[in-house]
């Protein structure tokens, strides 16, 4: 267990700068996540922290001791591999073994054979001990992989994209046990993935990072209400949130944005506090992020409901996903998967202004939100926080 | 279609056969004459009465031994230093980037690609110079041109072929770098190593030109010492059979003993887990 | 554009290995399919079971080992190749390198002496649909994954074919890729109304996109229908299994008759469930079955439910939805809510379970039991 502090590190491969004075604080026994896009840094970050590669720039420290010189060896890290790592010539049971084997970490023959049947036990594994690597599937290979891990007692616990390699059904399957299991893990977790699912799932906070850089820590509510920029709020979310352009029209006191048409006006919900937020913030032209679970639509004309016709209907498994064509723009919205509608046909669209949220046109970035749900939900969590 | 199945089988082996025949039947003929009299020599081909006079002569009677001795000697302790010094050289070849790196490994590969006759005039001068000539350690030293490339260039491959994400695994695990590459990686490339090294130590061992050119007298292999059996006056085929069959024997022994080793090692990707 | 029929289609491979070739040792099993004129059809499976094998016969790259292929009304086992008419897109891109955009879509066209003018035309026909026609002047090599995809399915729909074939033609593209360019095939198919066959082994992009799907494992059709169809409605265990996402809870039953009514049990679990009176007659006291239950038809049961207790072994907060998991026995059983209610590993809560969405099936054989109507 440790706290790990990583400050103003900076990584280069030759010319190539992989990441750009990153600074993190990861709690004792939190289940920190680092999300981004394929490329973005999040498996040399990694790799620093383990002290398999080492910062040219900055700190690593776990504890407030400074890890930069100490070998992977010392740092007593546990780290489970996108390849999984396994030992082909060793048996499933040797390959859990390996660490209490090794000799800093070394236990006698019994503590091991008792922890790696506790370990085996937890992961469902207990079956296929005297199994070799090439001998079980790619799921099972994954939790020797974790089992590996978790035999031991270490500083912190990497996990770099354990699940990408897997065939979705399994790779949700898999989410879901390694949820279940965290209570039993007992030490900070530092985990990678580029699958928002993920992400959202398992971690206490979200790092979101990008070409080298991170672009915003928080909770899951903070990142998927709140999110800093256009970057992360597509990034988070399954759909991808709705962009559409907006701007400020103020008529008789009152505040709306006018959207999607020329003259389409929608008033700014007074009570949430965002048209204070639009006019501080000087900006006029805005991005405005629907939720495509948030958005409404029927098949009936109706007022104040814009139109647009079915582009897209497409089953995503429990539910469904209707995309509109309003105008150039196509929105995407969550429907019933058992919904009867044909190709091209007309679909008025209700955009929910109430939980919109607004980014500068320019710089992309976060101005404001207007869900007082969300709002009130961040503000309890933070209440939460301190009283803990 | 059974009976279509049994035909082809039939005609499969048969063909199979005679290539074995083909193949096997030099070797045939020189365990056969080497049971052969001088005197029944050129008279008899395959009926004569055998007699164990040639393995007397060249076995009891000469220093044979000491050239089979020698033999071993140079070719082990050639084999040897190429896996000491190689297995390293090839694992940094595989893990590690540095300037004009394929050039380098491209160059040990070519010391294959000369013909030793080459090579072997301007190092007969050298060797006489610096004292080299006709010594164990001169043999060995040029012997590395033969064993040390394929070596490295088999065990790159095995290298590799391992994902680097093992070793960080080990070193997680809390092995040190040498911990690691002793416990983790050199199980790994096992197969490889044993058969490039087997392989390595049967060409050494079968070359001729090096020893010819470059010893002789105090130390002299085997593959050298069986010119011994031309005399002035006549060739005796009979003594200079032994002499190749016993030579040739440890390479076959090896040859059979590691045969699967062999097929399943020089292939690259046997450690894919 | 035509009809695409199959009728009793088998393929062996011939065992290369020192393995007896078993009699039931086949690629794909006696397979019948119809597809209508004009129908999008995808054929969905896991690895191995025959998808691949049975696009390849199709087309021609795979020879029959029994059965008959008709395109229209023409039997096309003997046919080459070419002569079928057919549009075939890979997996893998193979774009010609040294050739532009432009070429690689008209390359089919040259090679069959199509006038230079009409070859224009049907490229600049296609370009928009697949959105390439910003593209048409670029090499391969400076295009990204997805429009590599789109320029392949340009280069096999020009021709235009009788019959399109595409083999998991989004696999090698990342998420948001994969999706831009499945709407695309979908709005593309309503545009041409190409009789398509679609090999996929991802559950989501056949239900998406296909008319109707014909689901195969181990070389067997297991059901052929429209998407709802074998999502609501599945021929067995494995098309329970496979269809949805999380996909069916399968649970081992006892039955257990108590009053007059039967009721589901569960090994290790507190867990009862009233069993759906149409399945009255088939049920016994004591019988065992496979029950499956889809996650969105268990619910959490308020302060007064007469759910049954169970502890939350999963919390999932997936921002748009939440996942519930607990352990039934050993099973790890999923409930998808939209419902905002948090819930801490541990807790306990009341499960309620819709009976009457509930399926069996037979241990043994994995068939569905179907209520006598």
């Amino acid at each position: 267990m440790a706290k790990i502090e990583v400050v103003n590190v900076t990584k280069r491969f030759g010319k190539f700068t992989a990441l750009k004075n990153i600074n993190l604080e990861i709690k004792d026994n939190e289940f920190f996540v680092l999300f981004g896009p394929a490329g973005a840094g999040k498996t040399t970050l990694l790799n620093n922290v383990a002290g398999i590669q080492i910062p040219e720039e900055g700190l690593i420290r776990f504890n407030g001791e400074i890890m930069n010189r100490i070998d992977p060896a010392h740092r007593n890290v546990a780290m489970v591999f996108e390849n999984y790592a396994l030992y082909p010539n060793l048996t499933v049971y040797e390959n859990i073994a390996s660490p209490l084997r090794s000799p800093l970490y070394k236990k006698d023959n019994a503590t091991i054979n008792r922890e790696v049947h506790r370990v085996a036990e937890l992961l469902r594994i207990d079956h296929l001990l005297e199994r070799l690597p090439s001998q079980i599937s790619n799921g099972q290979k994954q939790r020797v992989a974790i089992g590996r891990a978790l035999v031991r007692d270490p500083n912190v616990f990497l996990m770099d994209e354990p699940l990408a390699h897997l065939d979705a059904k399994l790779r949700h399957y898999m989410r879901s046990e390694l949820k279940e299991m965290q209570s039993s893990f007992n030490t900070t977790c530092i985990y990678v993935t580029h699958d928002f699912l993920e992400a959202v799932s398992l971690g206490d906070r979200i790092a979101i990072i990008n070409e080298g850089s991170i672009i915003q820590v928080g909770t899951r509510e903070e990142v998927y209400y709140t999110p800093c920029n256009e970057f992360v709020a597509a990034l988070v979310g399954e759909p991808e949130i709705n962009l559409v352009d907006g701007r400020l029209f103020v008529d008789n006191g009152k505040y709306y944005v006018e959207t999607l048409e020329k003259g389409y006006l929608l008033p700014l919900p007074e009570s949430s506090g965002i048209v204070r937020k639009l006019v501080d913030s000087e900006v006029t032209e805005y991005h405005i992020g629907f939720r495509p679970n948030n958005i409404k639509y029927t098949f009936e004309k109706k007022d104040g409901l814009i139109r647009g016709t079915v582009y897209s209907f497409e089953s995503i498994g429990n539910k469904a996903v209707l995309i509109a064509k309003v105008g150039e723009k196509y929105i995407r919205m969550i429907a019933p998967n058992d919904l009867k509608v044909k190709l091209d046909q007309a679909v008025y669209v209700e955009l929910p202004i109430h939980k919109a949220i607004f980014f500068d046109a320019q710089t992309t970035n976060f101005i404001g939100t207007s869900d007082e749900a969300a709002i009130y939900r961040l503000v309890q969590e933070q209440l939460s926080k301190g009283v803990q | 279609m059974k009976r279509k199945r049994i035909v082809s089988n039939a005609v499969k082996n048969g063909l199979l056969a005679l290539y074995a025949l083909f193949a096997l039947f030099p070797l045939f003929w020189m365990v056969l004459i080497s049971f052969k009299s001088d005197a029944q020599m050129f008279n008899t081909t395959f009926i004569f009465n055998p007699t164990l006079e040639n393995y007397d002569a060249v076995l009891l009677r000469t220093d044979y031994f000491k050239y089979f001795i020698d033999s071993i000697i140079v070719s082990v302790i050639a084999v040897l230093i190429s896996v000491l010094a190689g297995v390293p050289a090839a694992y940094a070849l595989a893990r590690y980037d540095f300037k004009k790196k394929e050039n380098l490994a491209f160059t040990i590969l070519s010391f294959r690609f000369a013909p030793e006759i080459l090579v072997v005039l301007p190092l007969f001068m050298i060797y006489q110079k610096i004292g080299l000539y006709d010594t164990y350690f001169g043999l060995i030293w040029v012997y590395q041109l033969i064993t040390m490339p394929l070596l490295i260039w088999v065990i790159r491959g095995y290298f590799e072929d391992i994902s680097v994400e093992i070793e960080h695994a080990a070193q997680v695990d809390g092995y040190s770098w040498w911990q690691v590459f002793l416990k983790r990686l050199l199980p790994l490339i096992k197969p490889g190593l044993v058969s490039a090294s087997l392989l390595a130590f049967i060409f050494a061992w079968n070359n001729f030109t090096f020893p010819l050119m470059l010893s002789g007298t105090y130390v002299e292999t085997i593959t050298v010492a069986s010119l011994k059996y031309i005399a002035s006056d006549t060739v005796h085929y009979g003594q200079m059979a032994v002499a190749a069959t016993v030579s040739a024997l440890p390479a076959v022994i090896f040859a059979l003993l590691i045969q699967k080793h062999l097929v399943r090692g020089l292939s690259f990707g046997a450690v894919k887990g | 554009m035509s009809k695409l029929i199959i009728k009793n289609l088998y393929k062996r491979y011939e065992n290369k290995g020192k393995k007896k070739t078993q009699p039931n040792d086949f690629a794909v099993n006696n397979l019948s399919l119809e597809c209508e004129d004009g129908e999008f059809i995808g054929i969905l499976g896991p690895s191995g079971c025959g998808k691949t094998t049975t696009l390849r016969m199709i087309a021609g790259l795979e020879d029959i080992t029994a059965g008959d292929i008709f395109i229209g009304d023409q039997r096309i086992n003997d046919l080459h190749p070419k002569d079928r008419n057919i549009g075939l897109a890979f997996e893998d891109y193979a774009l010609y390198p040294p050739l532009t955009v432009y070429d690689n879509i008209a390359f089919n066209l040259k090679a069959k002496g199509v006038p230079a003018d009409q070859i224009k035309e049907r490229v600049m026909e296609i370009a928009p649909l697949l959105k390439v026609e910003d593209l048409l002047d670029k090499m391969p090599i400076s295009l990204s994954g997805g429009q590599k995809q789109r320029v392949n399915i340009a280069r096999a729909i020009v021709r235009r074919p009788g019959l399109l074939l595409l083999d998991e033609p989004l696999s090698h593209l990342d998420g948001k890729m994969r999706q831009a360019l499945r709407t695309e095939i979908k709005r593309l198919h309503n545009e041409i109304r190409c009789t398509t066959v679609y090999v996929t082994h991802d559950q989501l992009e056949a239900m998406s996109l296909a008319d109707r799907i014909a689901i195969m494992n181990l070389g067997v059709l297991q059901q052929f229908g429209t998407p709802m169809e074998v999502y609501d409605d599945p021929a067995n265990e494995f098309v329970a299994g496979f269809i949805g996402e999380p996909p069916m809870n399968l649970l081992k039953t006892t039955i257990i008759h108590h009053d007059g009514d039967y009721y589901f049990t569960f090994e290790n679990s507190d867990l009862r469930i009233l069993a759906p009176r149409r399945y009255y007659d088939l049920l016994s006291d004591g019988m065992q079955v496979k029950m499956g239950v889809r996650p969105t038809d268990i619910f959490v049961g308020g302060p007064d439910s007469k759910g049954t207790p169970v502890k939350v072994a999963v919390f999932e907060d997936l921002c748009s939805e939440r996942r519930i998991g607990v352990r039934v026995g050993d099973e790890l059983v999923m409930l998808i809510t939209e419902d905002d209610t948090r819930y801490r590993q541990g807790e306990m809560i009341k499960l309620e379970v819709n009976g009457e969405k509930t399926h069996l099936f037979d241990l043994q054989t994995g068939n569905r039991i179907r209520p006598n109507k």
